[in-house]
């Protein structure tokens, strides 16, 4: 990594640790939301079967969620603008808020996991590490959507929008609530596209089927290639000539 | 090999030649160009409208234009020239967050200053500068406007560009403050640095060793404050009225 893109990664980082009512809501969201998921279901053992997709579409959305918010306020405060200006490379800033972000994101990814795990209880096959790393290889993609997406807000408001479009289709379509195979084919399809489908089946392979990471190596490379590429494709919408 | 043409346009902080620009369907430059030499105080004036922060964008690279030429410093604006650029945008632009001497460190950093106790140096240097030091461990969202806007200059300036782009830098400070910027303003022109400043308040054009007075995306006329004020025709002239009567002389032109 450039040491561009970590002076951008170590100022994300120093300007989220000093903001404290960010950081606070950044640890505490992920265990009142879980707490309230645990309390919601009546048997447990429903719960162990809806564990994976669970966690895999919280990554999604806490990462997108985050990302998306904190880049769209560069943009409306002028700050990426300055950054654009500057000899920093395209590369370096997607690299650099990548690393910036996923640090938190991947903290409330692992506060959900140890919750799900130790608190709620929720019996799993599987090693815990390969677990973590395909939740890692979800995060980056789901970081990297999260900035790809705040280039066509102009504001708030707009990025509101883009929540359930990018994130409620995914949650109905990739094999959450209903298993993909059971949809008409066309959705299916559509399902196919979606990267919290694969997330989805992953991890229910290695949780609920007890496999590793090369049983999952399909999924885990869709997701890999995923965030490879919103990562150049957001490079590239990041231009200089391009700020309006 | 560099021909005299090239070598003649070195001297020149920017050359805009013909340059167009439009936001979709809304003309914003027309055709519009500039020659600015290096080492003075060049100010682009002009009612809110007339061009002048799409003129810096495109100066600084942000934008392209659609067509025509621009040269910084002999050279087309890239990421390559960009280190020899200082750019202070219309809006603060600071990490609200981040305390003063971050937010200036960061972009001394992001300007390629890697060593660490120059860097160190020179960022105290212009947080003295612009007077905030006994404020530098304070966050920016607790900073007052005139405060904030003092921190944006000091990070345009953190990195000793020989060229500075301010976008209505004295927006919004009371008068003593907008003394103290042009005070910072001539002792960096004495140094030989270049700056470009838009504005559209008279005060700052008086200060301004040459000026570009703009209207509708076009030049309507240049010359330091003193020739403007004598094309009027009328001793003692303020600059107001001499933007009016180029303005009145350019209406009666088209008609």
């Amino acid at each position: 990594m450039s040491s561009q893109a970590l002076t951008i990664a170590g100022r994300i980082v120093r300007q989220i640790v000093r903001d404290r009512r960010t950081i606070a809501l950044i640890m505490v969201v992920p265990i009142v939301v879980m707490t309230l998921i645990g309390l919601s279901f009546p048997q447990s053992n429903m719960l162990d079967n809806i564990a994976p997709a669970l966690l895999a579409t919280l990554a999604l959305f806490f990462s997108f969620l985050l990302t998306g918010i904190s880049f769209l306020r560069e943009r409306s405060q002028g700050t990426l603008e300055r950054l654009m200006a500057s000899p920093v490379s395209r590369l370096d800033i997607v690299v650099g808020y990548l690393c910036g972000f996923f640090i938190f994101a991947l903290t409330q990814t692992l506060i959900v996991l140890f919750f799900t795990i130790y608190v709620l209880d929720v019996t799993f096959h599987g090693d815990l590490w390969q677990i973590f790393v395909f939740q890692v290889v979800i995060i980056a993609g789901a970081v990297n959507l999260g900035i790809f997406t705040s280039t066509f807000a102009r504001n708030e408001f707009q990025m509101i929008q883009f929540i359930p479009l990018i994130i409620l289709p995914q949650i109905f379509l990739g094999g959450m609530l209903w298993p993909v195979e059971q949809m008409p084919d066309y959705l299916q399809w559509l399902a196919r596209i979606l990267p919290l489908t694969y997330a989805v089946e992953g991890l229910r392979d290695i949780m609920l089927d007890g496999k590793n990471l090369l049983d999952v190596g399909l999924q885990l490379s869709v997701l890999v290639g995923f965030a490879i590429v919103i990562s150049v494709v957001t490079a590239i919408t990041l231009r200089r000539g391009s700020i309006s | 090999m560099a021909t005299m043409a090239e070598k003649s346009s070195s001297r020149l902080a920017v050359d805009v030649n013909k340059v167009s620009f439009s936001y979709n369907r809304l003309k914003a430059l027309n055709e519009l160009s500039l020659l600015v030499p290096t080492g003075i105080s060049f100010g682009l004036l002009g009612p809110n409208g007339a061009g002048k922060t799409t003129l810096i964008r495109l100066l600084v690279g942000l934008l392209k234009p659609k067509s025509g030429n621009v040269l910084i410093l002999g050279q087309k604006p890239s990421r390559r020239i960009a280190h020899l650029l200082g750019y202070m945008p219309q809006l603060h632009s600071l990490y609200n967050e981040l305390s003063i001497t971050q937010n200036v460190d960061f972009f001394a950093r992001v300007y390629r200053m890697h060593n660490r106790s120059e860097r160190a140096r020179r960022v105290e240097e212009v947080i003295r500068l612009v007077d905030l030091w006994s404020r530098r461990k304070d966050s920016v969202v607790k900073l007052s406007g005139g405060m904030r806007q003092r921190v944006s200059l000091a990070c345009a300036i953190v990195h000793n560009p020989p060229l500075l782009l301010l976008d209505e830098p004295t927006v919004g400070l009371d008068p003593e403050l907008r003394v103290t910027f042009w005070a910072y303003f001539t002792a960096l022109t004495r140094q030989g640095t270049t700056i470009i400043i838009s504005s559209h308040s008279m005060d700052d054009a008086a200060h301004c060793d040459q000026l570009a007075f703009m209207r509708e995306g076009e030049v309507i006329a240049v010359g330091t404050p003193h020739e403007l004020q004598q094309a009027t025709g009328q001793p003692g002239a303020s600059l107001e009225s001499a933007f009016l009567y180029f303005i009145h002389r350019e209406d009666s032109s088209h008609v």
